[in-house]
This record gives C-alpha cells, sequence and structure tokens, in this order.
C-alpha cells in the first residue's frame, strides 16, 4: 500500500493516502450493485453464490421495468433537445448583447436551484394539474428542464465567454449572412459547452427522482421511481441487475464525455 | 464525374439553397438586423426566462394556497383562513423534523466540505495523468448515477445480510443493524454530498498560482502550512458555493433519509406526506414556504459574510 501510495501520489503522501479512501467510499454504494447483480439468490447475500446472470434476463421480459425505462429515455431525450435552444439562446442573449438589470436576470436563472426540489415538485404538479398536463410524458420533460436549464445555460456560457466576437466580424465582412454566420462560425464554437452540457441534461434527467415522484404517474413513471417502488417492496437482485444498468451508462457517459471535449471541461461548468 | 462527386454537389447546392431560403425569410421579419439591435437580446433571454417563470409564478400560487382552507372531501376551498400558518406553529412533530434536518444537513456540509478539498486539491495539483483521470472517475460516476441507485448501494452494503455484516461475522462480531440508524444516513448523504462539493471546490483551487505554494515552501512553510495559510484562505470562494451547494441540497433531501435513515425523516418527507398522505395542499404550503424562506436566509447570509464564491464568479460577465 506504501509503495502504491509513493508511487501515485508524489509530492502529497498523506493526501494521496486519504483521497483513495475517499475514493472507495465513493465508488463502491456503485461498485458493490454490480458484484450483487450476478447473484443468483433471491435474497441479497455475501458473498453472491452461483454466479450467473438469471436477474439480467429477468429484466427484459419484465412489464415492470421495461415501460419505465422507455419512459425515462424519452423525457431524458425530450429534456435535452428542448434545453439546447434555450441554453443557446439565453447565454447568447446574456453575454453578447446589452441587458438591463443583467445581473438580476442571472440570480432568476439560478431560481431553479434554489428552490428546493421537494418544493418544485409540489409547485409543478399543482401548475400542470391545473393546466391539465399530469399523466402526459412530454410534461415530465418539460418539469425536467425547468430544474436543470442552468446547467446548460452555465455550460454554453462558458463557450460564449471563451469565444472571440471578432471572428464573427471577419465572417460577415468576407461577405457572410448573419444566419450564414451563425451557422457557420458561432455554433460551431459554441458545440463544446453544448456537448457538455447536453450530457450533463441527459444524465441528470435520467436519474432525476424527487421531482418526477411526485409528478408522474403510474402511465409516466421512470425509471429511478419504479425501483424506489421496487426497493420499498422488496430488496430482490433483481433491482440490483436494473441498477447497474444505471452504472453502465454512466460509466459510458463518462467515457463519451472525455472523449469528446475531456472530462476536464466538466469540472470548470 | 463520379458519381459521388456528384452526390457531394447536389446536396452543397440544397444546403445553400436552404440556406438562401431562411435568410429570405429572416429578412422579411420586422426586427431588421439581428446583431446590432440590443432589443434582440431580450427576445434572446425570453424564453430561458419564461421557463424559469414557472417557479416563480408558483412560488406566488404556493404562498396563495397557504392562506386557503384545508377541506377533506375538495382538498382546499377558497376561503382564506390563517388556520394553516396558526397549526405551523403548534405542530411540535414538525418541529422536531425540522431541527433535525437543519442539525442533520449542518454536520454533513462541514463533513462533505471538509472532505472534498483534499480530493478538488488533488485533482487539480497531482502530475499524475492515470491518478488524476482515476480520481475524476470516481467523481463522476457517482455524479451520474442517481440518488437513488446509491441509496439501494448503501442497502446492500449496510443491510442485515450486506457487505459490512459479512465482514463482521467472519471476524465473529454477530449481526448489527444500520439501516435506520443515525450513521447509516449520515454516510448516504456524505457520498451524495461529496462530488458536488469538489466540483464547487475546483474552479477555485485550480486558479491558485502554484508559485504561490513554491514561494511559500522557499519561505519555510511545511507542507500542512501551506496547505493551512496559502491554498485554504484562497480556495474560501470555492468552499462558499460549496458550503451553499451542500447544504441546500441536503436540506431538501427525500430519498436518503426515506431509505437509509428509518425514523429520522427530513423535512422533504414530511412534506410529501402532507401532499400524497392527508392531501392537506395549504399545510404542504406553508411548510414549502418555510423551507424556501430557510433555505435563501441563510444563502443570504452566507453571500453577505463571506461573498458570492464561485456561484457569482459563474453567473458574473467575465
Amino acid at each position: 500500500m506504501s509503495d502504491l501510495v509513493r508511487r501515485f501520489g508524489g509530492d502529497h503522501p498523506y493526501l494521496t493516502a486519504f483521497a483513495l479512501v475517499e475514493l472507495v467510499f465513493l465508488a463502491l454504494p456503485s461498485l458493490i450493485i454490480f458484484v450483487v447483480s450476478f447473484g443468483s439468490d433471491q435474497i441479497i447475500s455475501f458473498p453472491p453464490t452461483d454466479p450467473s446472470i438469471t436477474w439480467y434476463a429477468s429484466l427484459l421480459q419484465d412489464p415492470e421495468y421495461v415501460q419505465p425505462f422507455v419512459n425515462s429515455v424519452l423525457v431524458a431525450t425530450f429534456c435535452t433537445a428542448l434545453s439546447i435552444p434555450i441554453g443557446v439562446m439565453t447565454a447568447l442573449g446574456l453575454n453578447r448583447y446589452d441587458i438591463r438589470f443583467e445581473h438580476g436576470v442571472q440570480i432568476y436563472l439560478l431560481l431553479p436551484f434554489t428552490v428546493p426540489l421537494v418544493v418544485s415538485g409540489f409547485i409543478l404538479l399543482i401548475l400542470f394539474g391545473r393546466l391539465g398536463w399530469i399523466g402526459d410524458l412530454w410534461a415530465v420533460g418539460l418539469a425536467l428542464t425547468i430544474i436543470n436549464i442552468p446547467f446548460m445555460i452555465w455550460s454554453v456560457s462558458s463557450s460564449v465567454n471563451a469565444f472571440d466576437p471578432t471572428l464573427e466580424d471577419a465572417a460577415q465582412s468576407l461577405g457572410a449572412e448573419e444566419i450564414q454566420t451563425f451557422r457557420y462560425v458561432t455554433l460551431p464554437a459554441l458545440m463544446p459547452g453544448i456537448i457538455s452540457g447536453s450530457l450533463l441534461m441527459f444524465m441528470l434527467a435520467l436519474n432525476e427522482f424527487v421531482v418526477s415522484l411526485i409528478i408522474t404517474t403510474t402511465a409516466t413513471e421512470t425509471l429511478p421511481v419504479a425501483i424506489y417502488g421496487a426497493i420499498r417492496g422488496n430488496i430482490s437482485p433483481q433491482i440490483a441487475a436494473v441498477s447497474s444498468v444505471y452504472v453502465i451508462i454512466a460509466v459510458v457517459a463518462i467515457v463519451v464525455a472525455d472523449r469528446l471535449v475531456g472530462l476536464d471541461r466538466f469540472l470548470h461548468s | 464525374m463520379s458519381f459521388r462527386e456528384e452526390f457531394h454537389q447536389g446536396r452543397t447546392r440544397v444546403k445553400w439553397r436552404a440556406m438562401d431560403a431562411i435568410i429570405d425569410a429572416k429578412e422579411r421579419l420586422p426586427f431588421g438586423s439581428f446583431g446590432g439591435s440590443d432589443r434582440f437580446g431580450y427576445v434572446l433571454i425570453s424564453v430561458g426566462v419564461g421557463l424559469v417563470s414557472f417557479l416563480a409564478v408558483g412560488m406566488l400560487l404556493l404562498l396563495w394556497y397557504s392562506f386557503l382552507t384545508f377541506d377533506t372531501i375538495e382538498i382546499f376551498v377558497y376561503e382564506y383562513t390563517l388556520a394553516n400558518w396558526v397549526r405551523l406553529g403548534e405542530t411540535t412533530a414538525f418541529h422536531t423534523v425540522f431541527s433535525r434536518t437543519l442539525l442533520y444537513s449542518a454536520a454533513v456540509t462541514v463533513g462533505s466540505v471538509g472532505l472534498a478539498i483534499p480530493y478538488a486539491y488533488l485533482v487539480v495539483r497531482t502530475d499524475r495523468t492515470l491518478f488524476r483521470y482515476v480520481l475524476l472517475f470516481g467523481l463522476f460516476v457517482p455524479f451520474f448515477t442517481g440518488v437513488i441507485i446509491r441509496a439501494y448501494g448503501w442497502l446492500i452494503i449496510l443491510g442485515k445480510t450486506g457487505l459490512v455484516n459479512w465482514l463482521l461475522a467472519s471476524v465473529g462480531v454477530g449481526t448489527v443493524k444500520f439501516i435506520g440508524t443515525p450513521m447509516a444516513m449520515v454516510l448516504g448523504l456524505l457520498q451524495y454530498l461529496l462530488p458536488f462539493a469538489v466540483l464547487m471546490l475546483t474552479p477555485a483551487i485550480a486558479s491558485i498560482d502554484p508559485d504561490l505554494e513554491r514561494a511559500a515552501k522557499n519561505c519555510g512553510a511545511n507542507q500542512w502550512e501551506t496547505f493551512r495559510h496559502v491554498v485554504l484562505p484562497l480556495a474560501r470562494p470555492g468552499i462558499t458555493a460549496a458550503t451553499i451547494v451542500t447544504f441546500t441540497l441536503s436540506m431538501a433531501n427525500y430519498s436518503i433519509p426515506d431509505l437509509l435513515g428509518g425514523t429520522n425523516s427530513f423535512v422533504a418527507n414530511f412534506i410529501y406526506d402532507k401532499i400524497f398522505g392527508t392531501l392537506n395542499y395549504p399545510f404542504a404550503a406553508v411548510l414549502c414556504t418555510v423551507l424556501v424562506i430557510v433555505a435563501s436566509v441563510f444563502v443570504f447570509t452566507i453571500f453577505k459574510v463571506y461573498g458570492t464564491g464561485t456561484l457569482g464568479a459563474e453567473v458574473d460577465d467575465r
């Protein structure tokens, strides 16, 4: 261990050892799900006996999870698709134009973060109820867009700020029309922000729980809500198999994020 | 000309025609030029502002609901009353839950920010690519795995037939009940909040000039002194932001107290129960209003005392 710490740690041996303990603490709950999901017992027990993929196979036939999974993917896709134009417009508007009360607008746009999620859920339950939207899947997507939109605005804003506006002037003085300038100069420059924002929006929507719990009905139930219901019932290893799917998606998303824009980008947005 | 070239040319032609059509359509719009006028900026932000207005309007709606009369059949009737607010003062169960939420949130905020500082520091400063990658991975896997999945992971670790009890049994200790204890809840909350705290801290630590640390060391400071007198003070904007984010997230948490905390429920569980258990919307509206007020007072106090931290830097135009 001390050898490992020295090899990894370099200048900060104690700090490194401490961080490694934290790493285990952070990763253990996700990793343990994997281990358990390959057991074949009816209940969760340690260590799992008879490694098998029984529980994974059973998932495909279980309508209890298939429909919520489809719902979750649809909701997350809708949420991402909706947030891209809104994020780009808001980020450009705030950072490029002279907006009066700009600071106030920025604080207003942080409202989804300052209102506690359970309160947001209740608010949207009442509002959507009055509008007759409860029970519509797109309304769930809209709700998740509302509560997570600051992530998209931040992410695109950082790209807007890193972009040199004189490039637009250059394009226009070379004869490009405004829309052409936007399509072939501005938009490509904002792409890293849009990609990292979209990944965040998609993953957060796929995992969102409290607001979904409050506003979904049986027909629009998303996967985290279904898993929650199952956990409260009995904690069969089948839940571990569904949850593992989530962990796999998370790992894939991180690898994709790293390849496309680099993980560092996410640290600054 | 080969087929491929021809196809490519055709596609380009279609693309440019479409672009021409769009430009044509735009020119008929009443705005005139897009780029020049600041009025267009307001058009751009209006959709985002409108989206967030759902919550602003909803807050006003909640305030209004809190003065309506609860009715067991109709849920509420449109008669104004102060009864719900009076009930707030009389409901001692809520006082217990509320002070528990505040206490635990304060504790796990201190804990997770404290744990996040060394982690964030290493993420920024380590020069070993692999180690850095492993740290980032450890950070983003939980961040991208929902809170329900992670709470379930803790159920497996701490459950009666779980990992810890299996390890305890192998050294001859009997089964210990962890689920439903404050300890399980604190562990769950810490693991939930730690990634957020690290993410809020890294920009602040990244902006510290490494030369300052070298200078401190040259002046004879050891590693701990450098950390204490150079890194910590300069990381304060990040610490402020991390404190605000973790505290508000913890205050409003529903799933961890519900799944790991047993009877140690939080305000969110109490509110949920009022919404779906007794369908008492007016009283739930009172509780929501109180939660929002307390959370806002906390955030504004921190802002006043310590500045806006990196939260402010992020919304400031640079």
